[in-house]
């Protein structure tokens, strides 16, 4: 071979050399700034290959493979994810397809919040009503906040997805304590300013008086002209304040009447029937706590906090029930459905 | 020296036979101020040997050399010039562009640019069509503008393949003309062509190629000299009468319907004209005898075999 | 040295508006990333995010078609239209000729990019202050996005220049398919390395031979995937210009690398 030849190949591969520390240097750099998204590619095949029946290749074309591999993940999760709104409409027997696409778009875009957020809410929201099985629709809730606590695991700094982890414990599951800590965790982040109101809300419904008026308070102080805070502690402040010092105090019987006095202006106010029945628990007066929260859960089909503390009671009296989804899921992850009243911890607060 | 080679060869693969294709050992000498030829018909390797001089191509043996320099450096193609067959030229572009896209690449510009490409559009005839595009040429346009290209950085040496390929009479003169002018100014030309006939007048030197070897070169005058022979050209001849000619003459020769006879001195040819035209035939021509390149060439081929 | 270079690039470029295929290619491009205004629409509840995808995907796959059906015809079609051998004869050298043609193609890829880049930017500058609006928390996030998304077109000029080398390249090596085809393998693989890198994993239980194979592999590849900085527009991360010019540095390293091996291929091309 003519020298510059072999000077040529030999310079080829000292470059090839010589460029390996600024690759290292580059990796470093883009995992540092966040930039790498390698692909979960033993992540997809498992998925595809588990044992769960319902998951089906199709709909997965040759282009989106294609767009998946040639470095266009983005645009193949944007495809596939208009794919599976298709799915979803045609009706049920496609939904169990649909829901797999789904989950394949989050593997391949963790970072777009909307899959994560709509996936959850297809579980826990629609899965959820389709059937009447409380057995059922405790699974449902339970893997729709598992996928959303993934979610939130590949989107540590963004508020959305604890924001909606949140919301799913307020509003389906009612597990309020679980459910602030998540607006907790949004408000750490930049986050819309309801979020902050919704742990004061959070609180009203537990019932912890207290802590609901703290959060209220942060609110005030983060914005003075907040009206619906404002609003909030005031309302708080002249029905439930009271009872709830008297029940603090130990005088029970005083704080149900307080209480009492409320409901007969308003029988149907749920958080009044929230504070009684919370007080009735405290002050040891079971069955009454069970009518309580019994009369709560059936003049709202939607408090199922209510409900869930209706079938716990009605196991310690012996009363015959059913059980609620919420229940059953409150059991399946140990949540101690138990009233905390200070009195009993005061310190903790 | 222009142009020099060594035993230059350029060995494609090997025919049924087991002999090379391609360029054999190719050796011969240019000299600056000349127009030399290189001759043979379709395939002898004109095209290889002007590709190898030009260093598109390179050798499997040999060496050669242009302005001492060795082939395809770029010291050499700053004062050469070259004219492929065909030729092809960028087809989007105007005679003008083209011809300015070439100066450009000997780092030429500006009006100096502009004034050498006017004056070679001049030259070959192009100039009311400078603004046609390439691909809307005909076979003559792009053989003057191609000339002009070669001639752009006015070379020491000019290469053409198949100079007059696609002109008509007049502009295939204009360009034999054109070329005696260059060798006039110095410069050298090397001509491939298979067109015999029209290199005659042209060439100084000539290699002849065939299938790929050298089967003759030399000075064209002194090829085509021939010492002492004279022609008698008849028509009208009688049998008895070629028959008599057939018997006094060095030798003859049937050319379509006429009789050429040979002698080696005036006197026997006269006498044989009047011989002739006392028999009734018609004197086409008489004088002293040229050979052709063409024969040159049949012999030297036909000596091959 | 250089100037022959240039205006072999020039002539190029000049040539390559008139290839009818690529200007299809830009139109089409022009129009996928037009309508992703209205993907946007009917998908209730998505994202800007749809908007830069659809409009950064476009402007690198069509780049990077026009890179592999230009750059693999730049030098066959001059040999095989015989165009080349005026050209040669002149003081060019081959490897004047090679990073010419080249160079003709960065500046053509460069124009098609540039309009795509635009027709996305004016998209994109439309639609983000109505998001910004609606979601004030994402503020930080919407303040990096306008530079993020500059930057990353930047970006995929070098990625789709990169492209280009290798068509070039290829096309000096092999027949015109098949040159298509080492490109875009070269393209997916280049995009999948980090598979590779996963693979070679110890922890993936691959023979030992195979890891340093998948290794090497992974070494040697153009990494097309360091020019995609995605997760910065999203997260609103500042991406400085010191990790910018080093992806791009990293970039040309390959691209003179495989010129390199261009050069050599060609040098010895007869034509």
């Amino acid at each position: 071979m003519k020298s510059y030849k072999i000077i040529g190949w030999l310079a080829v591969l000292a470059l090839l050399v010589a460029v390996q520390p600024l690759d290292r240097s580059v990796e470093y750099d883009r995992l540092v700034l966040g930039l790498q998204q390698p692909t979960p590619w033993f992540q997809i095949a498992a998925r595809g290959s588990a044992g769960d029946t319902e998951l089906a290749v199709t709909g997965v074309t040759g282009v989106i493979v294609g767009a998946a591999l040639g470095g266009f993940r983005e645009v193949a999760a944007t495809m596939l994810w208009m794919k599976t709104h298709e799915y979803w409409h045609k009706g049920e027997a496609l939904q169990a397809k649909a829901l797999w696409l789904m989950r394949l778009v989050t593997l391949l875009d963790p970072h777009w919040l909307e899959p994560w957020r709509v996936t959850a809410w297809h579980l826990a929201y629609n899965l959820y009503v389709e059937t009447d099985d409380p057995a059922l629709r405790a699974k449902y809730l339970q893997m729709g906040v598992d996928c959303l606590k993934e979610g939130v695991s590949w989107n540590p700094d963004r508020y959305d997805l604890y924001l909606e982890l949140g919301w799913t414990y307020f509003d389906k599951v009612e597990d309020f304590e679980e459910a602030n800590k998540w607006f907790k965790a949004a408000m750490l982040y930049p986050h819309p300013e309801y979020v902050d109101r919704l742990v004061g809300h959070a609180y009203e419904r537990m019932p912890d008086i207290p802590r609901s008026l703290d959060a209220y308070d942060y609110c005030l102080k983060r914005d003075p002209q907040d009206h619906t805070a404002k609003g909030a502690t005031l309302t708080i402040r002249e029905r439930y304040l009271i009872p709830w010092y008297l029940a603090e105090q130990g005088k029970y019987d005083e704080a149900l009447a307080a209480i009492n006095e409320y409901l007969l202006a308003k029988p149907n106010s749920s958080l009044g029937l929230h504070v009684k029945g919370a007080i009735a628990e405290q002050a040891g007066k079971l069955r009454l706590a069970y009518d309580t929260w019994k009369l709560a859960g059936d003049i709202s089909q939607l408090d199922f906090l209510a409900q869930s503390k209706a079938v716990q009671l009605a196991h310690e009296l012996g009363i015959e029930t059913e059980d609620t989804a919420q229940y059953l899921y409150m059991q399946k992850v140990g949540k101690d459905l138990k009233v905390s009243m200070p009195g009993r911890d005061t310190m903790a607060r | 020296m222009a142009i020099r080679t060594d035993n230059l060869s350029k060995i494609y693969s090997h025919d049924a036979t087991g002999r090379p294709v391609g360029l054999i050992d190719l050796s011969l000498a240019v000299e600056e101020g000349q127009i030399f030829g290189l001759l043979g018909p379709n395939g002898s390797g004109k095209t290889t040997t002007l590709k190898l001089l030009l260093g598109l191509i390179f050798s499997t043996s040999g060496s050669g050399q242009i302005f001492g320099h060795p082939l395809g450096s770029n010291a050499t193609k700053e004062r050469i010039g070259f004219l492929p067959e065909g030729p092809y030229f960028y087809e989007h572009l105007n005679g003008m562009e083209l011809l300015s896209f070439y100066g450009t690449l000997f780092g030429m510009g500006g009006s100096r640019l502009a004034g050498r490409v006017e004056e070679l559009l001049h030259l070959v005839g192009m100039w009311d069509r400078r603004f046609i595009r390439v691909r809307d040429y005909s076979r003559g346009m792009r053989q003057r503008v191609g000339a002009a290209q070669a001639m752009i950085n006015d070379p020491d040496l000019l290469f053409l393949d198949e100079l007059t390929s696609g002109l008509d009479p007049i502009g295939a003169m204009e360009m034999h003309e054109l070329i005696l002018r260059l060798r006039d100014q110095g410069k050298t030309i090397f001509l491939c062509s298979h067109l015999l006939k029209d290199m005659e007048p042209l060439c100084d030197r000539v290699v002849i190629l065939d299938r790929g070897e050298m089967c003759q070169s030399g000075v064209v005058e002194d090829l085509l000299r021939v010492e002492n022979q004279y022609r008698l050209l008849l028509s009208n001849c009688s049998d008895e009468l070629t028959q008599q000619l057939q018997a006094s003459a060095q030798r003859t020769e049937a050319v379509d319907d006429q009789l050429a006879a040979y002698y080696t001195d005036q006197s026997a040819a006269l006498a044989a004209a009047q011989q002739a035209a006392a028999a009734g035939a018609v004197i086409e021509a008489l004088g002293a005898h040229h050979r052709t390149l063409e024969e040159v060439f049949i012999e030297a081929v036909g000596g091959e075999k | 040295m250089m100037r022959p270079i240039f205006r072999v690039a020039r002539a190029t470029f000049h040539e390559a508006w008139r290839r009818r295929f690529l200007n299809g290619i830009l139109i089409f491009a022009i129009l996928i990333i037009g309508s992703s205004w209205v993907f946007a629409y009917l998908q209730p509840g998505a994202e800007l995010q749809m908007i830069i995808d659809i409009g950064l995907g476009s402007i690198r796959f069509f780049g990077m078609l026009i890179a592999v059906f230009l750059g693999t015809r730049l030098i066959p079609d001059e040999i095989e239209r015989r165009t080349v051998h005026t050209i040669l004869a002149k003081p060019v050298s081959r490897a004047q000729f090679v990073f010419g043609k080249f160079l003709g193609g960065v500046a053509t890829i460069a124009v098609n990019l540039v309009v795509m880049g635009i027709a996305f930017y004016i998209v994109f500058a439309i639609k983000a202050p109505q998001f910004a609006a609606a979601k004030p928390e994402d503020a930080l996030i919407f303040a990096a996005m306008y530079s993020n998304i500059a930057k990353a077109i930047v970006l995929a000029f070098f990625e789709v220049w990169l492209v280009l080398g290798i068509a070039v390249v290829a096309s000096t090596l092999f027949s015109w398919v098949l040159s298509v085809i080492v490109t875009f393998v070269i393209y997916f693989v280049g995009q999948m390395a980090d598979f590779f890198q996963q693979l070679s994993d110890p922890e993936r239980g691959a023979s030992k031979l195979a890891q340093i194979l998948l290794g090497t592999l992974y070494r040697v590849l153009p990494h097309f995937e360091i020019f995609d900085i995605r997760e910065a527009i999203l997260q609103g991360t500042y991406t400085p210009w010191s990790t910018l010019l080093q992806i791009i540095g990293q970039g040309l390293a390959y691209l003179v690398v495989i010129l390199l091996i261009g050069y050599l291929v060609f040098n010895e091309r007869e034509v």
